[in-house]
């Protein structure tokens, strides 16, 4: 009890400090997320309009919620190429079970299926020791044919309206969907920082054999984070059948990469143990204003790629090099 | 020339107020250090004295920030290693900078790779053969092998080979021995030596006293980034004078075992049972128990397999078979999580490897298996505030480093964090793997204690460690493994280094000793056996009885008084001719190794009616099998 009081007054101040020098490399995407948004404002009279920011809350939703699935795989050292081809199944299997069950079970029977293929991935990587890059590029190739198959090629269109209001609704103004981005992500956030699970995903992919040692669950863990991304391909695959009441078998294709760029460019390492969902968050919102702003600026769409995949590269490079300007100190540091 | 430019040449290395700050600490104030031709120079320090951060920048893998530097006399400032490589010096790595996947042969030549021009890989081949001729590494490093296939001794050797390829005038070598059993260090000392008499200087950077005390010529102590004692002669240093340099204050008792002494008798309870395990091709039949209280040291060389065998009791190895009980119950761990539910706690043997999360903070690190044993979904990192207070207190940690990066700290206060993280767990039983590998012996000492705290608290604790110096310091009771078998189980007050090596000796390189024993019994039957004598009681070493030979009251790994034995007399008068007892007649012939160390004694005893052969001839065959064992240490010595 009297450790308790005496300790108190000086949490907060160590906490804060604490916070700030955690969250140098957030701080740091922000201002360069802010430098873009302005740029963007001064070139475009359009960037700033409500309208335009109502269709960058839209269109963070899909890239959004996958990202959260690829951070925590990315946290463990891992990398999910299905993502995309995922989606677009689960998006199938969503159609297809809406021609007979109720939205919510439907729903139901999606994610259960985006998990399933995540499962999948996650216990093959982990038990059958098979490279995450092996593994979750055969369920990509995997994904995209069963979207095809079940489907019979062909877009499942006129969806209920029910399922329309998930991408119409709004919240104080607010779509829904953003809405349900935004506390997912506050989700994964505490779950990341506050929860032994989040804590035993960063100890494995900083160093899984001192995490093992230590008792953590090493494997239920590892083949989680696929679940996990699997389950949040579905949850987009919902949103994106709900914005235009239709889901096409070709549907988010080359969205495993936006999602990997995102994860990258919000400052996680691609060897594990470092990163932060927030970090991810701007990392998407900083994808969608950079496309954005291509189509403001009427750049050509056939230029869009190479615009779009040079900034990624040139970003990372950036935070590379001021974060090895500032982990000198902590290298020389450690020799005796 | 003058006396003092001539006196000057003389030093293969002078340096004068070398300065180094890293971002936070200032790692060099002002050192000195000289380095005469042709000798063996001790550079010792607790951790984060700079050592390191000195040899870094003498083999030119760091630059100084200022301070002037000479080679053979002449002022140098070398911009990387491969300057400092062709100007002369090269260093030794700690920690290995090997290619795993190339071959041992090119490993060694690694360096060359670099330099323009075609390599002839013959040319390579036959270098590589004499420069192994050369060092006595003949036959025990296979060239064409990978270098992943390798022990972690034998890589460090390729290591020191990879400098000696260079023909360098400086050597530093930077804890070359962490990895060795005290034979391997025998063998790198004659090659130290060797290259001291063809004019080379070496530096040894090392923890361990003893052989700092073996092998060196003189000693610069360093402390907090200054050279406390510049070049004082080793002949002239006593350990306790050597450890207060270090340290900066007197550390009467290292081993913490205060009043109580070592090897108090022991009654607790068995905390731990193991019976009959095998696990892998390294663990064959290993047997031993550690009751409550007890520090139980489980000794004996890298690669007899001490580490595999804990690594299964903890869940890291599948157990094979054999059993296993914890506190009585049967007890096995399929995962460390079954081990430490149960109340194990387990420091591994490599700290970066297996101990550390890098990416976490000292308070993550520390709660690391709080974390793993927790149950539920939160943290729960308050509940165990008010205990890691008294805990970092204990250890002598600052609480001002919880939220500081784990890899900010010296290896030393890292070792004391994965300490303070089981104790945390209050266990029944604490196993340590070479808990102490790379330690300075002032964070040591505190390591001991805290081990003989807990073990007086009730914690069982058992001990792995190739320091012998250290199982005997520490441990009230040491079992000896050799070839994944336990060998003996004996209390620390009755043995020394010596007996615990040649206990520990695995079967390879006792085998002369054992081919004699069977030589013996096979020729002439009875009972034959290496022993060793010493005051009252006898060590034995290995034994070889035929079917029908007498009783002679011991047995390898056992070590009864004299008086306890059957052949009392014989034994007591070292009896170099056949002496007749109730239990037979015996004949004993001293054995010594090839620089005049004893190695004990051969003896062979007969049932009393059978007739009794020429003791010369008994004692023929045991000098050839003798020879043929110093033989094999001078092949491997020279």
């Amino acid at each position: 009890m009297t450790t308790e009081v005496k300790a108190a007054p000086r949490r907060p101040a160590a906490r804060v400090r604490r916070l700030i020098r955690g969250a140098q490399l957030e701080l740091r995407m922000l201002a360069m997320l802010g430098i873009l948004s302005l740029g963007l404002s001064l070139i475009s009279p359009y960037f700033f309009t409500l309208s335009n920011i109502l269709n960058l809350m839209d269109q963070s939703v899909i890239t959004g919620i996958v990202s959260i699935g690829q951070t925590f795989v990315i946290l463990i050292a891992g990398i999910d190429l299905s993502v995309g081809s995922l989606t677009g199944a689960t998006g199938i299997v969503l159609g297809l079970s809406l021609q007979t069950l109720p939205l919510p079970l439907a729903i139901a029977v999606a994610i259960i299926a985006g998990g399933l293929a995540g499962f999948v991935n996650g216990y093959i990587i982990t038990k059958g020791r098979v490279a995450a890059f092996i593994v979750t590029l055969g369920m990509m190739s995997v994904g995209r044919s069963m979207a095809y198959v079940l489907s019979g090629a062909n877009s499942i269109s006129q969806l209920p309206d029910a399922l329309g209001d998930l991408a119409s609704a709004t919240v104080f103004g607010i779509p829904l969907n953003f809405v349900v981005l935004v506390v997912l992500y506050a989700i994964a956030w505490y779950y990341l920082t506050f929860t032994k699970g989040g804590r035993t995903i960063y100890a494995i992919g900083s160093n899984a054999e001192a995490a093992r040692t230590a008792g953590l669950r090493v494997e239920l863990y590892s083949i989680l984070v696929y679940v996990i991304s699997g389950a949040l391909s579905a949850v987009a695959a919902v949103f994106l059948a709900a914005r235009i009441l239709s889901i096409d078998p070709i549907a988010a294709t080359g969205l495993e990469l936006d999602t990997i760029a995102a994860v990258v460019i919000g400052g996680a390492s691609l060897f594990g143990g470092r990163g932060t969902i927030i970090g991810t968050f701007i990392g998407v919102v900083i994808m969608v204003l950079i496309r954005n702003g291509l189509n403001l600026l009427n750049v050509n769409p056939y230029w869009q790629g190479t615009a779009i995949g040079s900034i990624i590269v040139a970003a990372v490079l950036l935070e590379r090099f001021l974060s090895a300007r500032e982990g000198l100190g902590r290298a020389g540091s450690e020799e005796g | 020339m003058t006396e003092a430019a001539a006196d000057k040449s003389l030093l293969a290395i002078e340096a004068r107020d070398v300065w180094k700050a890293f971002e936070r600490t200032q790692a060099l104030s002002g050192v000195a250090f000289a380095l005469r031709r042709g000798e063996i120079h001790a550079l010792v320090g607790a951790n984060g004295a700079g050592k390191s951060t000195f040899s870094r920048i003498v083999s030119g893998h760091l630059a100084a920030d200022r301070g002037d530097i000479r080679l053979f006399g002449e002022g140098v400032r070398f911009a990387s290693a491969r300057d400092a490589i062709r100007a002369g010096v090269t260093m030794v790595m700690q920690e290995t900078s090997l290619a795993p996947d190339l071959s041992v042969l090119e490993n060694i030549y690694l360096p060359e790779f670099g330099a323009p021009g075609r390599l002839s890989w013959k040319a390579l081949a036959a270098r590589a053969e004499a420069l192994l001729d050369q060092f006595g590494q003949k036959g025990h490093l296979p060239l064409g092998r990978a270098l992943r296939d390798l022990s972690a001794s034998q890589r460090q050797m390729v290591e020191i080979l990879k400098a000696l390829a260079l023909d360098a005038k400086v050597i530093i070598f930077d804890e070359p021995t962490a990895s060795f059993s005290p034979n391997e260090v025998d063998r790198l000392f004659d090659v130290m030596r060797l290259l001291t008499q063809r004019g080379k200087s070496l530096v040894f950077v090392s923890h361990r006293l003893e052989e700092i005390f073996e092998i060196t010529d003189r000693i610069t102590v360093f402390r907090e980034g200054a050279a406390v004692a510049e070049g004082a002669p080793t002949s002239g240093m006593r350990p306790t004078e050597l450890v207060r340099l270090m340290v900066g204050r007197e550390i009467a008792d290292i081993y913490a075992r205060g009043a109580a002494g070592r090897g108090a008798a022991w009654a607790g309870a068995a905390v731990l049972d193991v019976e009959h395990l095998a696990a892998g091709p390294r663990v064959k039949d290993v047997s031993f128990s550690v009751a409550a209280g007890e520090i139980l040291g489980l000794a004996g060389l890298v690669g007899a397999g001490r580490s595999e065998c804990v690594e299964a009791i903890f869940g890291l190895r599948r157990v094979e078979r054999g059993e296993i009980r914890l506190a009585g119950a049967p007890f096995r761990a399929r995962a460390p999580i079954d081990a430490i539910r149960a109340g194990i706690g387990f420091i591994p043997e490599d700290r970066r490897r297996q101990g550390l999360v890098q990416d976490f903070t000292v308070r993550e690190n520390l709660l690391l298996a709080h974390l793993g044993r927790r149950r539920g979904i939160g943290l729960g990192y308050d509940e165990r505030r008010a205990q890691i207070e008294v805990l970092l207190d204990e250890l002598s940690l600052s609480p001002r480093i919880l939220d500081d990066g784990i890899l900010t700290l010296s290896g030393g206060m890292q070792q004391k964090v994965v300490l303070a993280r089981w104790i945390l767990m209050s266990p029944k039983l604490l196993i340590l793997d070479e808990p102490t590998r790379g330690v300075d012996i002032g964070t040591r000492s505190t390591i001991y204690a805290m081990i003989r705290r807990l073990a007086q608290r009730g914690t069982g604790v058992l001990l792995v460690s190739s320091d012998f110096e250290e199982v005997i310091g520490v441990s009230d009771r040491i079992v000896v493994m050799s070839d994944g078998t336990d060998v003996t189980s004996i209390p620390s007050r009755l043995v020394d280094v010596e007996k615990l090596a040649m206990f520990a000796a695995p079967r390879s390189s006792a085998e002369a000793t054992h081919f004699v024993l069977e030589e013996l019994v096979a020729r002439f039957g009875g009972v034959a056996y290496w022993i060793s004598l010493e005051g009252e009681r006898l060590y034995c070493f290995d034994a070889v009885a035929a079917p029908e030979a007498p009783e002679i009251g011991f047995a390898r790994g056992t070590f009864p008084e004299i008086a306890q034995s059957l052949i009392p007399r014989a034994l007591e008068r070292r009896s170099e001719t056949f002496l007749a007892e109730p239990a037979g007649a015996s004949v004993l012939v001293p054995l010594r190794g090839h620089r005049g160390h004893d190695l004990g004694h051969v003896g062979l005893t007969l049932p009393p009616s059978s007739p009794l052969p020429d003791p010369l001839l008994v004692r023929r065959i045991a000098l050839a099998g003798a020879a043929a064992t110093t033989a094999q240490a001078v092949a491997g010595g020279r």
